[in-house]
């Protein structure tokens, strides 16, 4: 095989993964576009819902990582109070040729990490006091290479973008609830009309479920991607491996009240918890552990057998 | 990147930009001549060191060829990882008689092996070390993945910190780097961003 050849293009390399990622984002895109088809069938003013939709899309974008950072008591920090970390990323940063993120703090025994914003530019990176007590320099590097490449990846952008029509789906279900039907228009209903407002909510319904499904198998295929891309930028699987290892022992143990916060923080959002990309999570948009600990430890033996 | 790229989340780590290493060792005459700034007589190259053992034998051989490169010169060579994992080759020429023509020769060497071993990607920076006529560290680093050099002014001396001030320690003197900026600007390709001039702390050299 032509890519045998050359040793640090095949270290790493999945299509298996890059072809599931595709199919899930093929599949979504098919049920919006038959979505907006049932839409745009039945009435333009359903337009005015997608208006809606877009504005707090927008909104979304540019202000979900203010929000997290204001609800969630996410502290910005200066390289002289957290040194080793600022020396963690300042490194990381230039091995993945980025330009530096803010970074910050969240005063929490839960060991934990995300990165918030939607481009390379906007980018910042957190982690909590607990994962900062917990890891060594070489599994904090692990983990903090993970959210780099969510970053590069730009999967807050591909997630909230993904989701839009899932998004607008719930809307109108909503809508059709609160106001029985009452975007039809402010002229008198007939029966015709009546069809196609139940259409519409039970097209919305459906759209919804299949989405969130896909959406779900798209943000646990884009972890691995995050992984992957963690151990190709330090170079140390096992490592990764290590700190996933220890953070999840911790998380069973650690009581939940931060992670009711959290939660508390999903439901502020328009489209919940996935905007935010976690490294460990109780929320089942991630792969299981044992999968990600075998994927990491495929990456080794490439690495270990690549001599 | 590509929009496919994004799509499938795909990226790879890039390799080192086109060499502009040697512009060092043009540009130091410059330094000594007209800003008295002069070189220490020690470099050093900082990477990934990848453990297997495909990688610590690169290694051995690379110490070899820079042993052997440096025959005449004498350059000695050790190395050493940091806090953070990331394995210092540290190039210094004999007492008395500071070559950074033969650093800078010896730093491409060492590049050269790894990147010739397949593993470009994992090379971080090189680093050297000048002292200014106030007897001020003054380092020049140069990103291999931007092909570009900075100065790196740290405030305290890096070679002595106490553990109680460490923090504290972590003052760079961004008013001197950017004189020097202004200085070089001409001899040394230096990186246009200035948010990626990154620190390196506690440099060993």
């Amino acid at each position: 095989m032509k890519w045998m050849a050359s040793r640090h293009q095949s270290f790493g390399k999945d299509t298996g993964l890059q072809a599931r990622m595709l199919l899930t984002m093929f599949l979504l895109g098919l049920v919006y576009v038959v979505f907006v088809g049932v839409l745009l069938a039945v009435g333009a003013a359903a337009i005015s819902v997608v208006a809606i939709a877009l504005v707090l899309l927008l909104v979304q974008l540019f202000t979900s990582d203010k929000i997290a950072m204001a609800t969630l008591g996410v502290k910005e920090v200066t390289p002289a109070q957290e040194p080793e970390l600022h020396g963690i990323i300042d490194r990381l940063c230039v091995q993945a040729d980025l330009p530096k993120p803010r970074v910050c703090v969240m005063e929490t025994p839960m060991p934990n990490a995300f990165a918030m914003g939607r481009s390379k530019k906007s980018t910042t990176v957190c982690a909590t006091r607990g994962v900062l007590q917990l890891l060594e320099p070489a599994e904090l590097e692990g983990v903090m290479a993970h959210e780099l490449t969510h970053v590069i990846n730009r999967d807050v952008m591909v997630m909230t973008l993904a989701s839009f029509f899932a998004t607008l789906a719930a809307l109108i279900a909503q809508f059709a609830l609160f106001f029985g039907g009452g975007f039809g228009g402010g002229y008198g209903r007939n029966n015709e009309e009546e069809e196609g407002i139940v259409l519409v909510l039970l097209v919305s319904v459906l759209v919804y479920a299949i989405s969130f499904l896909l959406l779900r198998a798209l943000s646990r295929y884009r972890e691995f991607a995050a992984d992957r891309g963690s151990a190709v930028l330090t170079g140390r699987p096992s490592a990764l491996a290590s700190a996933l290892l220890k953070i999840s022992g911790t998380m069973e143990r650690v009581p939940s009240q931060d992670l009711r916060k959290a939660e508390g923080m999903s439901a502020f959002f328009i489209i919940p918890a996935r905007t935010k990309k976690s490294l460990m999570n109780i929320f089942a948009d991630h792969p299981p552990l044992e999968k990600r600990l075998a994927a990491l430890e495929r990456l080794e033996s490439q690495l270990q057998s690549a001599a | 990147m590509g929009l496919r790229d994004i799509l499938t989340g795909r990226h790879d780590v890039k390799g080192p930009a086109p060499d502009r290493l040697f512009a060092i060792s043009t540009a130091y005459i410059t330094l000594q001549a007209e800003h008295d700034i002069v070189p220490v007589g020690t470099a050093a190259i900082v990477f990934q060191a990848l453990a297997t053992s495909e990688f610590e034998a690169t290694l051995k051989d690379m110490e070899e060829v820079v042993r052997a490169t440096g025959g005449d010169s004498a350059t000695s060579v050790s190395s050493q990882d940091d806090s953070y994992g990331y394995r210092w080759m540290i190039l210094r020429s004999p007492d008395g008689a500071p070559s950074v023509e033969d650093l800078a020769v010896g730093i491409n060497a060492v590049s050269s092996s790894i990147e010739t071993a397949g593993h470009g990607e994992r090379l971080l920076c090189a680093v050297f070390a000048f002292v200014d006529a106030r007897k001020t560290r003054i380092y020049f680093i140069y990103n291999y993945k931007r092909g570009f050099w900075y100065p790196f002014v740290p405030e305290s001396d890096p070679a002595h910190p106490t553990a109680s001030d460490e923090a504290a320690a972590q003052q760079r003197s961004t008013e001197r780097e950017l004189q020097i900026k202004a200085q070089m600007a001409s001899e040394l390709p230096m990186e246009p961003e200035l948010e990626r001039w990154f620190p390196l702390w506690g440099i060993p050299i």
